[in-house]
């Protein structure tokens, strides 16, 4: 209670400040009037009894210190006052201010923003209940290494460890399909999983149920899970969800339950997953090429395990090793199973806790997260460097300053909480513009197309850490002028006008810090030009099909219900109608677009007679006419064409691209290769076309240009999706509009999947490659404008500093232009030197990416790493702006002082 | 200044406390109540009257309040609050018991 009332009290002393100095006045004014009352009633001339009472009263101004410091208010008042004071001397240093508030500002929100954004895509921890009691089990490839992904079968066997498994479960990549919804076609990433998912890893769904084992028998009804993010986000956190039919892919699926709240799909790397299906649904849904002409299960699956109590992983990894022995004994020819997946023989098992996703793949995240935090980290530097030497600067410059306040009384203490308190003003305000930019900076990440979707929140342990680090910066830096000045003579700094030409050649503190500026942005800039390339290769690649004037209208057939044969019909009766479009000069039925198409899994046929290691194509499946609709001029052989049916040898026609990665020759005509899927059903290549020159941006960012074949969807069991057609010149929009308008004729039903033109596919398709490279070129830019600051106020202040030798040069006679480049002399040897040792490290750093990312192969198939090329023309020019930037931050401030009158420049302090 | 005793620090707060426990009174009504009733021989500065007043009030022993003083003008008039009386009990009885202890020891030595 009477704490409470303390507070009171301290707080009204506080708030209403004006007011407690008036009434303090007031009332002891009341005690002079009254004992001068006194003394006059006591016999003394009015005039004598008010001199006498205020002599007896004593120092008004002391007393009333006294009553200040009785309600504990007199260090507030002072904080106030010093406060005041700093704000006013910030804001007459205005340019100071806005380079040290930016720098701060920028140091604090982009590591933040971007540091939210790579733990939400990699670090997020998932909540599994006693994850000590999860294993991860994967089978090994032929090298010996754990696989991405096990079979079906071998799950099977797993499962019936019961010794040591509490409980097994098997769940798939997630999966593209499509659902229909409120009337619109929506893209779902689809896990295939099994009835003990959910109990294996210890979560409950959040409405609902899991589907049980009667619904994962083969031929049962679909019964489906919703993920949690789509169920409050698609389907606004509709409860009665449950019970509810939603089409998938064309088949009618039973929603019976929502995921938890907290899980967001077994590979939990910013993708999140839209639906679970039994893993018996694998056969009727799915649209990847590798598995929806296969009759069985065939689906690659991560498998997990929950561990009987008292059992440790390494009793699991035995009793894996036996069941990896019987199944080798079994099944010794792993060649021939080769066709399945590439198995080898051995099975891994690993403490979930350890790894994320698979432990090669987890090292290649690893590798692009910490390249994003290395380069996030030197902007840091940059800008904490920056701040130091921004404020060393203007500690020297103050130095007079300090001299003057010392010498007319004030304290060490004073001095020192008076820079404090500036030093907190400037941190706070830095503080605010970065948690400004990072929430900023997040809004934009969000807006980017990312190739998935974020669930983006801002890291409050990171803006907390960039925080304190900057500010610490800052208080560290900021103190220093006040801890010098009060040891220096003051005569001596106040006789000589802080008159010391700063020497570019001894190693000072400030000399170090510019090298190190320009070194660190210089490096930056270098990871910069690496994304650059990637930019160029998405961007400037030659395209190598028609763009202008095609117009793509995508619809999903499935989701009509007709049986094959009308599916059929209808389909040529749509592509006959398009061709009749009046303008239309070609049109073709396809499934898939050159800038969308994935890698499937192929075994070509080598010349010698081995069969190729599994590589990776993007498949095709196209109509005659294909190749003349997007003009893709044929180099070799022939085209497909109405000849080429289900009843006859398959074929196909291949990229230059891959011709030359995969049979050696331009000329691949009369080759061979099969799906890895197709076992014993061979493709021949009867033409090679010019490469399209792009592949799928969104899942290959790191390796956009596979190679490709097409082939005639007659010979495939599963019906193209798209129309494409093309028009002269830049009708394509109409084109559009007037393909949709066929589609609803043809059936009212059908829905759109897409309708745009090529364009505008081609411009989305490149745009996360894009947003990476403008995010990197971002921080690039950061960081020169950061060194650039720091150079300019640097070199500035110096200049300034000697603007009295400058005058004294000038009145004996000597040239401006002289005096400029003396100076500026100077400045370019730091320049060199930072910009050198920043070249160096760049080189450095691309060699070893380059040395990284040799061994890209990471058993998920052949992803191959980006390769920075180490380009001179790029260096040079890094070096160039580095150097026009600094000399400009020397020639500004010299030949201002140049021109000033020698007289005012001696008088210059 | 005069040959009167000085008041204490820690007694000053008591006889503060004990003069307005009669009626609100302001500062110096406070300091002239405490000199005639101890037929001039406690003075009481200025000095620390009045910080000590604030501190009293800050610690919510005493509330302050203004009145029209009898001159007419605008004062601060000091009351004691309930807490405020606790604690003069409080302090009367330590002071008896202090008091009666010295006594003793001047008498007896």
């Amino acid at each position: 209670m009477r704490l409470l009332h303390i507070l009171r009290s301290r707080l009204r002393s506080i708030v209403f400040r004006d007011r407690r100095e008036s009434d303090l006045s007031e009332e002891l004014q009341l005690h002079l009037e009254r004992e001068t009352d006194r003394l006059e009633a006591g016999g003394l001339p009015r005039e004598e009894a008010r001199l006498q009472a205020r002599r007896l009263f004593g120092g008004v101004e002391q007393l009333k210190e006294a009553c200040r410091d009785a309600r504990g208010t007199a260090t507030w008042d002072a904080l106030v006052r010093d406060a005041r004071q700093a704000l006013r001397r910030l804001v007459r240093d205005w340019r100071f201010t806005t380079a040290a508030v930016s720098i701060l500002g920028i140091a604090i929100g982009a590591n933040t923003a971007i540091f939210s954004l790579v733990n939400a895509v990699l670090f997020r921890d998932q909540a599994f209940a006693e994850p000590d009691r999860l294993v991860n089990i994967y089978q090994n490839d032929r090298a010996g290494r754990p696989m991405i992904v096990t079979s079906y079968s071998a799950y099977k066997d797993m499962a019936e460890y019961t010794d040591v498994f509490a409980g097994t479960m098997a769940a798939s990549l997630p999966n593209p399909s499509r659902y229909l919804h409120d009337g619109a076609i929506r893209n779902a990433a689809v896990e295939f999983a099994t009835a003990t998912y959910l109990d294996v890893l210890g979560l409950r769904p959040s409405l609902g149920r899991w589907f049980d084992e009667t619904e994962e028998r083969p031929g049962a009804p679909l019964a489906g899970v919703l993920g949690y993010q789509t169920w409050t986000r698609v389907f606004r956190a509709d409860r009665s969800i449950v019970g509810r039919i939603v089409p998938v892919d064309g088949v009618p699926v039973t929603i019976v339950g929502v995921g938890p709240a907290n899980h967001r799909g077994t590979v939990d790397i910013g993708v999140g997953t839209d639906l679970w299906l039994p893993i018996t649904a694998v056969p009727a849904i799915s649209q990847h090429p590798a598995t929806r002409e296969a009759p069985t299960i065939f689906v690659p699956l991560f498998v997990k395990a929950r561990l009987r109590e008292g059992v440790t992983v390494a009793q699991a990894r035995a009793a894996m090793d036996v069941l990896a022995r019987r199944l080798e004994a079994e099944d010794p020819d792993v060649s021939r199973r080769a066709g399945e997946l590439a198995l080898g023989p051995g099975i891994t098992v690993t403490a979930a806790a350890d790894v994320r996703i698979h432990p090669q793949a987890d090292l290649l995240f690893m590798a692009l997260a910490s390249l994003v935090l290395v380069i996030v980290g030197l902007v840091l530097v940059i800008a904490c460097s920056n701040l130091a030497t921004l404020l060393l600067v203007r500690g020297a410059a103050r130095a007079k300053e300090m001299s003057v306040r010392l010498a007319m009384g004030a304290t060490r203490r004073q001095l020192v909480r008076h820079l404090l308190t500036e030093s907190l003003l400037l941190s706070l305000a830095g503080g605010i513009a970065g948690c400004t930019l990072a929430w900023w900076g997040l809004q934009v990440l969000q807006w980017i197309d990312l190739p998935f979707t974020v669930d983006l929140t801002l890291d409050y342990r990171v803006l907390a850490f960039a925080s304190a680090l900057s500010c610490a910066t800052g208080m560290a830096f900021g103190l220093a002028p006040a801890l010098k000045a009060t040891k220096i003579d003051l005569l001596q700094t106040l006789r000589d006008e802080g008159l010391q030409p700063i020497d570019y050649r001894r190693l000072t503190l400030k000399n170090a810090l510019i090298v190190v500026q320009v070194a660190v942005s210089v490096l930056l800039l270098g990871g910069t030009t690496m994304s650059l390339q990637m930019l160029k290769a998405t961007r400037a690649h030659r395209v190598g099909y028609a763009v202008d004037g095609v117009a793509v209208l995508e619809t999903d057939l499935r989701f009509a219900g007709y049986s094959e044969t009308v599916a059929r019909t209808v389909r040529d009766n749509l592509l006959r109608r398009v061709q009749a479009i009046p303008g239309v000069e070609s049109a073709a039925l396809l499934r898939g677009l050159p800038m969308e198409v994935t890698g499937v899994p192929i075994v070509v046929d080598r010349a010698t007679g081995e069969q190729g290691s599994d590589v990776d194509a993007a498949m095709i499946e196209a109509g005659p006419g294909v190749f003349d609709t997007l003009r893709m001029p044929l180099l070799y052989g022939r085209a497909f064409d109405a000849h080429d049916r289900a009843d006859t040898p398959r074929v196909a026609v291949i990229t230059d691209r891959m011709a030359r990665q995969y049979f050696g020759a331009v000329n691949a005509v009369g080759r061979r290769f099969r799906l890895q899927n197709e076992l014993n059903s061979w493709t021949e290549v009867i033409g090679v076309v010019r490469d399209p020159g792009t592949g799928d941006f969104n899942n290959d960012v790191l390796d956009p240009i596979a190679p490709a074949f097409y082939r005639s969807h007659t010979q495939s069991a599963a019906l193209p999706t798209t129309i494409i057609a093309r028009t002269s010149g830049d009708a394509a929009t109409a084109l559009v509009a007037a393909m949709q308008r066929e589609l609803r004729a043809v059936d009212i039903t059908l829905p759109v999947v897409t309708a745009s033109t090529m364009a505008q596919k081609l411009e989305k398709s490149q745009a996360p490659p894009k947003a990476v490279a403008t995010l990197l070129g971002v921080l690039g830019a950061f960081g020169l404008v950061l060194a650039s600051i720091g150079l300019y106020a640097v070199v500035a202040l110096a200049v300034a500093r000697r603007s009295r030798e400058i005058g004294i040069r000038m009145a004996l006679g000597a040239r401006s232009q002289q005096v400029v480049w003396s100076i500026a002399r100077g400045v370019a040897g730091l320049v060199g030197v930072g910009t050198g040792i920043g070249l160096f490290l760049s080189i450095l750093a691309m060699l070893a990416v380059r040395a990284s990312s040799g061994s890209g192969d990471i058993g998920i198939g052949n992803i191959s790493v980006y390769r920075p090329n180490i380009d001179p023309v790029a260096l040079l020019a890094i070096a160039a702006v580095t150097a026009v930037v600094g000399v400009a931050a020397a020639f500004v401030p010299a030949r201002r002082a140049v021109r000033m009158h020698p007289l005012e420049a001696l008088r210059h302090d | 200044m005069s040959d009167n005793t000085d008041v204490l620090q820690g007694t000053l707060d008591l006889l503060i406390m004990r003069t307005i426990a009669l009626g609100p009174l302001h500062g110096w009504a406070i300091a002239q109540r405490i000199q005639q009733i101890s037929d001039d021989l406690l003075r009481v500065q200025q000095g620390s009257l009045y910080p000590a007043l604030h501190r009293l009030e800050h610690q919510g022993w005493i509330t302050a309040e203004w009145g029209a003083s009898e001159n007419n003008r605008r004062a601060r008039f000091y009351a004691l609050t309930k807490a405020g009386r606790t604690q003069l009990e409080a302090e009367v009885a330590k002071w008896e018991r202090l008091s009666a202890g010295v006594n003793l020891v001047l008498r007896r030595t």
